[in-house]
């Protein structure tokens, strides 16, 4: 459980003339690592609204009613928009759901797609080192203060020789993948050369050749002297001779060089799938050998030798010494939590009682400091509650104390308005104003709020307590070193202008763009909408994100290009370990791509649950609806369509959103808002129909006869 | 299906744009009452071949029968032929002698500039023939009424002969065939009322009688599922579904017997999908129409289509019904396509494997060039020699 993003009680309008569109209406959910969660529902579901929530990118009449957006121990909401800009495209990016509105029209592709590249790893440089700096600079402190046997002395040379090996190391593995990526890449054009040349299409065949060969004597790194060196530059010059053979309006490529293009391919492709040398022990033993040549070694051999050397010189040495601070951390930090607790046990009373503005916030700031205290800095996955836990007291009591000054003025105000008015209609004069609903906030509510954001954390630390002793602090070590690994490959990762553009052109290849060379210098409107749909997602790649919010990506795509770029982001996802949120309409495609799904109607979520909970055994009547109104390949009933359209949400219903639309809807339905019922750990339902007095009503025939097929074959799959 | 009558026939259709092969070769037949699906990636010419059917080009190559009457026909494969034969009598000449061969070569010659005379007269006047047929008819039976008809009557029945007749001058053939755009948004003009869009066809139709018009606008309205009072609002009133609503009502306006569905339903939010494929069903019914049904979402066609043809980069590669081609698909690119499509079940699709198909890797054409044959009966596959023996055997046939 590693949640990295967290939504809770999120509520947005937006302000029209005609009143306040409630868009969102109390949704919260999590987003785990390495995970997708996708947002089904229909449009004007305010599954868009949420994605832009989160991005802080609304519309300049949207009004944030409450709820908290937790991202890396920050509010996103309550962030400064200097801070967000450093999060939105760089740590989470969006593939916006209309190309032709998130393209700049004068800027040519290629621009566009490299841009957030270079500007992203500019600044990313700077921001690793310093994060790599902060963390090494924790670690030390608190390993000299856990290993006193040690002495401070040893700590600081172990600690700078991490720092300075890893540098090397990540220099030597960069140079490699930058020879790995020009060869897949002169790879895939020979590819896209002999295609085309089949096909007999235009293009400009000795400039190609031409490409190829110059590309072929740029693939060098020390790594690969050994096997390939001599077999690329022979295969160079073959390319150079033989490229003779073709005589300009030949229809067929000759022999010579196709067996040559041929031979190239398979020496690159065995290039690709050779072992990689593991640079992490390489760099630390060419650190200490500078003057050894270590590429005349097998890559196999040397990865061996230099674990074992680096195990033994240093690193047993290292983690040992690492652990044991980080465990000195850990347990230092939990004193401070036990005694942090007791002062929120004691803070309790107080805010359920009745208490003033000043003394809530000194008290509030009393409390704030001794949780930041007692945060353990080294932890990698940041503790939201903790971090978040001074700005969210503080805007719950600021929020409580205003609504309780504003609260009389906006109803006076309503008041005198609506006097005002039908004193006018009452001299018979035509009124072409309305007034402006009231907005009162509920006090109690608001009291609630702040003293639950108190007890939520007074429950989260008296577990944290209970379970102190099962911590595993040799896991959270581990998870150190490879987060300071990954930051020190960010700190020496130059992006050049032209890796860049190679990088842009790999990408457009693996969003399915044809002839990418050609199209990198275009400008968006000579593309048809489908491509713009994937140099969008092209671009929203290029940052390379930890979130990934796709806002109905595949909606204007055929099923192949759709198949294509849903398998990109599962592939994407599995490397970097990217999270994805996933908004669209098409439950076909949730099926392939989601780990949870929510539900959403009329700014609700109105069932939740992982994709098997909802696909195999769904709960409300509006899930039905989706599933049943989609065919599959065996569908051969008549679809059943939902009937009307979703409500106005200027008066949002008073009871549950769909009862109006919905066939299986009680009276209860349109009275009260059904609460979200529990079915399993990880399904719940906001329907009537789960209530234990509710009667018990089959899902459609539809939907039970496609469920009993998929069951049969999986159980015929499992036999057989 | 046994309905075996062929409404459309297409024969070697061909649509270039200058170098572009944007529909190379491609020849079916829709029979009358059934709905034809033809799948394909965006831009592999599935909408082309609509677009050519209905004329919004004119075609290349090829002829296209309506109800047996030719409406389209190009001559891209006559005058390839007869440069190929101005070639090989050059040679001959030069070569010297042989004169028999040459005048067989120039009788060929003259009989195919006979054809493209013919084929472009077919293309550019079939409406007008079918009119001018009509109008015959029309005649003929109007003699024989008049003729026997009381003197009392006889201006009455001249006025009716008058009307009727101008009204079958004004028929056109294509007109049975109508055509529903893919994007409701772009396809209908803001500026119009519902009713001017709904009648606009009639009217070129040369209908006068504006009572008639509105009681079948309101007809219509009622047909796809709106009421009456949405004839007098604009388009931007409506939503997305009612949008395609309309559209279908403009084209069923016209008793089509051919309507030509170009992704009707791809623009749609799911829930209001099936509300549009459960009226297209309906009026399929009603109406007893023949649809030619394009799209690229593989669920939705199956559902909907008796027969299925898959087009890849301007050629028909696979076509069969469409039990029969998802349950044996044989060209790689069919299966290709089929092992791409989603479906709600989370099970099947972790483990789902999309196959890739690659046009270089899956075929060798290079010595036996590929055409479109029938595997099965009521199955063809574009193929070789080599690749049916391999088909047949897949099929255990």
């Amino acid at each position: 459980m590693d949640k990295i993003l967290e939504l809770k009680n999120l509520k947005v309008s937006f302000r029209t003339n005609n009143g306040t569109v409630k868009a969102v209406r109390d949704i919260s959910f999590d987003l785990e690592r390495g995970k997708t969660l996708a947002v089904v529902g229909e449009s004007g579901s305010g599954k868009s609204v949420t994605s832009k929530a989160i991005l802080g990118i609304l519309a300049g009449n949207a009004i944030i009613e409450g709820g908290e957006i937790i991202y890396d121990g920050r509010d996103l909401l309550k962030v400064s928009e200097e801070d967000m800009c450093k999060i939105r495209g760089d740590k989470i990016s969006i593939i916006f759901q209309d190309p032709l509105s998130s393209l700049n029209p004068i800027v040519r592709i290629g621009k566009q797609i490299t841009e957030a590249m270079l500007l992203k790893n500019k600044a990313g440089r700077k921001e690793s080192r310093r994060q790599f700096n902060d963390m090494l600079a924790m670690l030390k402190k608190n390993m000299t203060a856990a290993n006193t046997d040690l002495g401070a002395d040893k700590v600081a040379q172990l600690c700078k020789t991490f720092d300075q090996f890893c540098i090397v190391a990540n220099r030597m593995e960069h140079k490699y993948n930058d020879a790995i990526t020009v060869a897949e890449d002169l790879k895939s054009g020979i590819e896209d050369f002999l295609f085309r040349m089949e096909k007999h299409q235009k293009m400009d065949v000795k400039a190609s050749l031409q490409r190829f060969r110059s590309n072929l004597k740029t693939i060098s790194n020390p790594f690969f002297a050994k096997n390939y060196g001599t077999q690329l530059s022979q295969l160079g010059n073959r390319l150079g001779k033989v490229s003779g053979d073709y005589k300009k309006g030949d229809k067929e490529l000759p022999q010579s060089i196709v067996t040559t293009l041929k031979e190239v391919e398979q020496v690159l492709t065995e290039m690709e799938n050779r072992t990689r040398p593991d640079f992490f022990s390489i760099g630390y033993y060419k650190m200490r050998n500078p003057q050894e040549n270590l590429t005349s070694r097998d890559v196999a051999e040397l990865n061996a030798f230099c674990a074992q050397y680096i195990q033994k010189e240093f690193l047993d040495a290292f983690v040992e010494a690492e652990v044991k601070g980080v465990a000195y951390s850990g347990r230092k930090a939990m004193e401070k939590k036990k005694t942090a607790l007791e002062q929120l046990e004691k803070a309790v009373p107080f805010f359920q009682g009745q208490y003033d503005s000043k003394d809530a916030l000194h008290l509030a700031k009393e409390l704030s400091d001794s949780v930041e205290a007692s945060i353990d800095r080294l932890e990698i996955n940041k503790d939201s509650l903790a971090y978040t836990f001074r700005t969210s007291l503080n805007s719950a009591i600021n929020k409580y104390f205003r609504a309780m000054e504003n609260n009389p003025k906006e109803e006076k105000r309503f008041e005198q308005q609506t006097k005002q008015r039908e004193a006018l209609i009452a001299k018979g004069k035509k009124v072409d104003w309305s007034v402006v609903p009231k907005q009162v906030y509920d006090l109690e509510e608001l009291h609630e709020e702040v003293l639950r954001v108190v007890t939520d954390l007074q429950k989260h630390y008296g577990k944290l307590i209970a379970r102190a002793d099962q911590v595993d602090y040799r896991a959270e070590g581990q998870a150190i070193i490879e987060f300071m690994k990954d930051k020190a490959s960010k700190v020496v990762y130059k992006v050049t202008r032209a890796i860049a553009k190679e990088r842009a052109i790999k990408l457009m290849e693996e969003v399915g763009i044809s002839e990418p060379r050609m199209r990198y210098t275009q400008y968006p409107f000579e593309f048809s909408g489908g491509m713009r749909q994937r140099i969008v997602i092209a671009i929203a790649l290029a940052a390379n994100p930890e979130i990934l919010i796709c806002d109905e990506p595949t909606t204007a795509l055929d099923v192949t290009i759709q198949a294509q770029i849903l398998e990109l982001i599962n592939k994407l996802k599995k490397e970097r370990n990217l999270s994805v949120i996933f908004i669209t309409h098409d439950l076909g495609v949730v099926a392939n791509m989601a780990d949870d799904i929510a539900v959403m109607y009329a700014g609700k979520i109105v069932e939740y649950g992982t994709a098997d909970d909802i696909f195999y055994d769904p709960k409300h009547p509006y899930t039905w609806a989706l599933l049943s109104s989609m065919p599959d390949l065996d569908t051969n009933e008549r679809l059943e369509a939902i009937p009307g359209t979703p409500p106005n949400m200027i008066y949002p219903p008073v009871g549950d959103a769909f009862a109006d639309r919905n066939k299986y809807a009680m009276e209860i339905d349109f009275e009260q808002q059904p609460p979200m019922f529990q079915v399993s750990d990880t399904h719940y339902a906001a329907t009537w129909l789960l209530h234990p007095d509710a009667p018990k009503v089959e899902m459609p025939a539809i939907i039970r006869n496609r469920i009993e097929r998929m069951n049969k074959k999986a159980g015929g799959a499992q036999n057989g | 299906m046994d309905n075996q009558e062929v409404l459309l026939k297409v024969e070697h259709l061909s649509q270039h744009f200058g170098p572009v092969k944007a529909v190379d070769d491609v020849s079916f037949e829709i029979r009358k009452g059934e709905v034809f699906g033809l799948v394909g990636e965006s831009g592999c010419g599935k909408t082309t071949t609509g677009r050519s059917i209905i004329k919004l080009y004119d075609i290349t190559g090829g002829n296209i029968y309506f109800k047996g009457q030719r409406i389209c026909a190009g001559t891209l494969t006559y005058t390839q032929e007869l440069k190929e034969l101005r070639a090989k009598i050059q040679e001959l000449k030069k070569k010297g002698g042989a004169s028999q061969e040459i005048s067989d070569c120039e009788a060929r010659i003259a009989q195919l500039k006979d054809e493209i005379k013919r084929a472009k007269l077919d293309h550019h006047h079939s409406d007008e023939e079918y009119a001018q047929k009509l109008a015959k008819d029309v005649e003929k039976k109007y003699q024989d009424l008049m003729a026997k008809a009381d003197p009392q009557k006889l201006p009455e029945l001249k006025k009716q002969y008058q009307e009727e007749l101008r009204l079958a001058k004004k028929t056109r053939l294509i007109t049975q065939i109508q055509m529903i755009f893919q994007d409701p948004i772009a396809s209908l003009n803001p500026r119009m009322t519902v009713r001017e869009i709904i009648s606009e066809g009639l009217t070129i139709a040369g209908i006068r009688d504006q009572e008639y018009i509105d009681k079948k606008v309101y007809e219509i309205l009622e047909l796809v599922g709106l009421v009456r009072e949405h004839a007098t609002r604009y388009p931007h009133e409506f939503s997305g579904g009612q949008r395609q609503r309309i559209g279908i009502a403009r084209a069923v306006v016209m008793e089509p017997s051919l309507l030509i569905a170009d992704e009707p339903v791809s623009a749609l939010d799911v829930s209001i999908q099936a509300q549009v494929i459960n009226l297209l069903n309906d009026l399929r019914k009603t109406l007893d129409l023949t649809i030619l049904f394009i799209a690229h979402d593989l669920s939705v066609v199956k559902y909907f289509s008796d027969r299925i043809g898959v087009m890849y980069f301007g050629n028909l590669v696979e076509l069969a019904d469409s039990d029969e081609l998802f349950a044996h698909p044989l060209h790689p690119y069919t299966k290709s396509l089929l092992s791409a499509i989603p479906l709600p079940d989370p099970r099947t699709e972790k483990n789902r494997t999309r196959i890739v198909y690659n046009a270089l890797a899956s075929h060798d054409y290079s010595v036996d060039k590929p055409s479109l044959r029938e595997i099965k009966p009521g199955h063809f596959v574009r193929c070789n020699d080599a690749e049916e023996a391999q088909y047949k055997k897949e099929l255990g046939l």
